[in-house]
């Protein structure tokens, strides 16, 4: 392409950084943000896994232990799973559509600074006194309780975190709807982006509904007003379905764009068209939409009339149709494709398998006569972390791996990618599956201690294990991808040969995106090879 | 690298205003904290303190470059469009809370009712905010055919319209406190004054926006190019808030005190 070159981002100044409202930046900074504290989520995790390695309580107090898991899931939900396509949207969504920044660049920089606000706020939270236990569901009364801690901290927090992301997905969506280059028709947009535009709209809908529950968490615990005091007509129960009103749909935003990332590498990597496009769309807007009528599911013992629970039921297993969709259409893509089994794609098909578990026993959990057994057992924590510790991450370290050339204009080492992959596998396998039974066998969750039952010790032991080599994995495809920024040998332009507009650029792409916008012809596609194939052979 | 290395900040990759901005929106949580968990008053008023500067010289070094750099592309309208939906679920959370108390507690509900409740008072601030709908209206007709300092002067109206809703609402609301209606009464109090407190701080925001909107018509900052959508979106803003009030006002004065 052009003779200039740029400098890469690891030499801009700090002055660069912190004033910039270039969305290549700002999605970077959302990505250390996230993976910062997606590492301190791990690190609580396997202080966790530790503890429960052994009925009894050996290094923690009953208090430490609510702490580490309130840490654990607050930060892996907001920080990570939601967190980290803050940044792969920011980074790659006006590079898709052809535009140069976002619609609102200032306020896209802001977002970020109320992210990284949230972020110190939870950081404090480790200061002495202010030390939060209240898990990440925040449930009155106990998060009005004293023991809970300090709710303004969960509270607050939330609202920062609600402020940051109702401001992001606005900036996405007017970008996304109104920002298109020529020839970027609806019809054209990348799976990746229909993905971001549905789990933007679910947010919008969404974070209010949460913002609106802990505000009166914290009206309650602060200024006396009766929400959740059932003595003054308040109702505990409205926190709930507030709560999950929006955190059902919330686990759409965090595995909408997990889609997205999958169809694309997916896509790419079979060479073809993703079978059943139009499908794939209506599937994400039918999770979408579906997707905020199923939330009575994580009530079911909450105490409701039985018409409510079969309602709900019904909802739930109905969601599980447009999610089937997308699983049929991914393997009908691999049919007949020229695959190539590169490390993006192996970490793609990982995902789609650790989906295909987790998804599956979702089904039986939203059937109350299964659920009523197993809720807040183990079971139900195996089903979330198959989908959303496995399949989520997964997909996003495949998406760390298939852009990587394009954040750095460098490759990764490959070998040390694919050792991190299996120990993922293995790990998190031994660990998640035996969760489920240990879960189906009786242990509720949340307990720092268990009797002493031989077989729940065993599968405690080597659960912790399993945990221990998914730990090791995720260090080590981390420590990868943050070595080879230096250390990883220079990429080609469009090392996977994709005709999709990120990879029209250059890598890492120059601060302005596009030299002049581009007008895409007739014949284009982000999907159709062939077209990149006829532009190589022209020039 | 190469040959030259293009890596200036360009006009459109940097701005210094988001960084106070957010730093303010950072201290003002922390001085909550400070004062309630820590129990530290001072330190609440410094942050407090610090957090404000902080607003205003990021808002007011924002507002000047957002009209003075680049150019109109009409986007804020949508975006006011995104945002007002979400609005609407917040004040949903509340309006759910109302309801449900409203409904599960209907045998004792009408002990609740405060004696000094009636509907004057919000009919009144009814009827000022629908002028003030048609005021804020008129303004942006104006601004449409170019005449600014007619436009100016609706837009002052506005504010002169919003601001005796509040105050007429605040004398309301201290009434009703004395009376022994508080937030914490109970779940009639708590949804009350949330409902219509939520909806002040709406007027508030409102009001803000339209003394920018002043600023900018007086200043010569908005013309044909620049400012439209800016005045267009905090009309529908307005307009939404006014709205709200409708529903606002019908459950929280009138669903409410029904006995
Ligand atoms: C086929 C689709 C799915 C179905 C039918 C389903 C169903 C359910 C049900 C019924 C529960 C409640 C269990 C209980 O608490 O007793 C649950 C919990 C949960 N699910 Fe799923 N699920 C599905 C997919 C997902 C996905 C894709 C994610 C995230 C990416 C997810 C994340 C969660 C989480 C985080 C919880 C536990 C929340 C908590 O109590 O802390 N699920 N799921
Ligand atoms: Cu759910």
């Amino acid at each position: 392409m052009a003779a200039v070159s740029y400098k890469p981002y690891f030499s801009a100044g700090l002055k660069e950084w912190i004033f910039t409202t270039d969305h290549k930046k700002i999605g970077i900074m959302y990505g250390v943000t996230s993976l910062l504290f997606f590492l301190i989520a791990g690190l609580s995790a396997l202080a966790i896994r530790m503890e429960l390695y052994q009925p009894g309580l050996q290094y923690m107090s009953e208090d430490a232990y609510n702490q580490a898991l309130t840490v654990h899931g607050v930060l892996m939900q907001f920080w990570w799973a939601v967190g980290i396509w803050s940044s792969f949207g920011n980074y790659l969504l006006p590079l898709m559509i052809g535009a140069r920044d976002v619609a609102f660049p200032r306020l896209n920089a802001l977002s970020y600074w109320l992210f990284f606000a949230a972020s110190v706020l939870a950081l404090l939270t480790f200061l002495p006194g202010s030390q939060i236990r209240m898990m990440w569901t925040g449930y009155p009364p106990f998060s009005l309780n004293d023991n809970a801690g300090p709710v303004a901290f969960y509270a607050l927090i939330i609202h920062l975190l609600g402020a940051s992301s109702l401001a992001g997905a606005v900036n996405l969506v007017v970008t996304n709807l109104t920002m298109r280059a020529p020839g970027v028709t609806m019809k054209k947009m990348n799976l990746f982006l229909h993905s971001f535009l549905a789990m933007n709209v679910i947010q919008i809908l969404g974070v209010p509904a949460l913002a609106g529950a802990v505000t009166m968490l914290l009206m309650d615990k602060y200024f006396q007003t009766a929400f959740f005091d059932p003595a003054r007509g308040g109702d505990p129960l409205l926190y709930q379905n507030l709560f999950w009103f929006y955190s059902h749909p919330v686990v759409y935003v965090m595995i909408l764009p997990a889609f997205g990332v999958i169809s694309e590498i997916i896509a790419t990597f079979s060479r073809r068209e993703l079978f059943g496009r139009t499908s794939m769309i209506v599937a994400i807007w039918g999770i979408a939409i579906l997707g905020f009528m199923v939330w009575v599911h994580h009530m079911f013992t909450s105490g409701m009339p039985d018409w409510i629970r079969i309602l709900f039921s019904y909802t739930t297993v109905l969601i599980g149709v447009p999610t089937g969709i997308k699983i049929f259409n991914w393997i009908f893509t691999l049919y007949k494709g020229s695959i190539r089994f590169t490390t993006p794609m192996l970490y793609t098909l990982s995902a789609i398998f650790m989906f295909l578990i987790g998804g599956l026993t979702g089904i039986p959990l939203g059937l109350p006569a299964f659920d009523i057994a197993v809720h807040d057992s183990h079971f139900v924590v195996a089903h979330f972390h198959y989908v959303l510790g496995m399949a989520l991450t997964l997909a996003a370290f495949g998406g760390f791996h298939y852009w990587y050339p394009k954040f750095t204009g460098r490759m990764y080492s490959e070998l040390w990618a694919k050792i991190a992959l299996v120990l993922i596998m293995i790990g998190s396998n031994l660990f998640y599956f035996l969760q489920f039974i240990v879960g189906l066998e009786g242990m509720p969750r949340r307990y720092a201690d268990y009797p002493a039952i031989d077989s729940w010790v065993r599968l405690h032991e080597l659960q912790t294990i399993g945990a221990m080599i998914l730990g090791a994995g995720v260090a080590i495809a981390v420590m990868n991808l943050l070595l080879s920024t230096k250390l990883g040998k220079k990429a080609e332009e469009n090392p996977w040969q994709s005709p999709s507009l990120e990879w029209l650029v250059p890598s890492p792409p120059p601060p302005h995106n596009f030299d002049k916008t581009p007008h895409m012809p007739e014949d284009w596609d982000p999907y159709n090879y062939e077209w990149l194939e006829k532009q190589h052979k022209r020039q | 690298m190469a040959q030259h290395e293009v890596h200036h900040l360009g006009e459109h990759e940097y701005s210094y205003w988001p960084l106070p901005v957010g730093l303010s929106v950072l201290l003002l949580p922390i001085s909550f904290i400070a004062l309630m968990v820590w129990q530290k008053p001072m330190l609440a008023l410094v942050f407090g303190g610090v957090s404000l500067v902080l607003l205003l010289l990021g808002t007011v070094g924002w507002i000047n470059e957002f009209f003075s750099k680049g150019h109109e592309e009409g986007l804020g309208l949508p975006a006011m469009m995104f945002f007002i939906v979400s609005e609407v679920v917040i004040f949903g959370t509340m309006f759910v809370g109302f309801y449900m108390a409203r409904v599960s507690q209907a045998e004792v509900w009408s002990q609740w009712v405060p004696k000094g409740m009636n509907l004057t008072i919000p009919l009144i601030l009814t009827f000022i905010l629908w002028a003030s709908s048609a005021t804020i209206a008129f303004a942006e007709k104006f601004f449409e055919m170019g005449r600014n300092t007619l436009s100016a002067l609706f837009v002052l109206l506005t504010i002169v319209l919003g601001t005796a809703f509040m105050v007429i609402h605040i004398m309301e609301w201290l009434h009703l406190w004395h009376a022994g209606f508080t937030l914490s009464s109970n779940m009639y109090g708590t949804s009350f004054y949330m409902l219509t407190g939520i909806h002040t701080s709406h007027i508030v925001v409102g009001i803000l926006t339209m003394i920018v909107a002043l600023y900018i018509l007086l200043a010569g900052k908005a013309n044909q190019h620049k400012g439209h959508t800016y005045i267009k979106a905090i009309t529908l803003y307005w307009h939404f808030v006014d709205i709200m009030w409708l529903l606002v006002a019908s459950s929280a004065y009138l669903i409410g005190s029904l006995a």
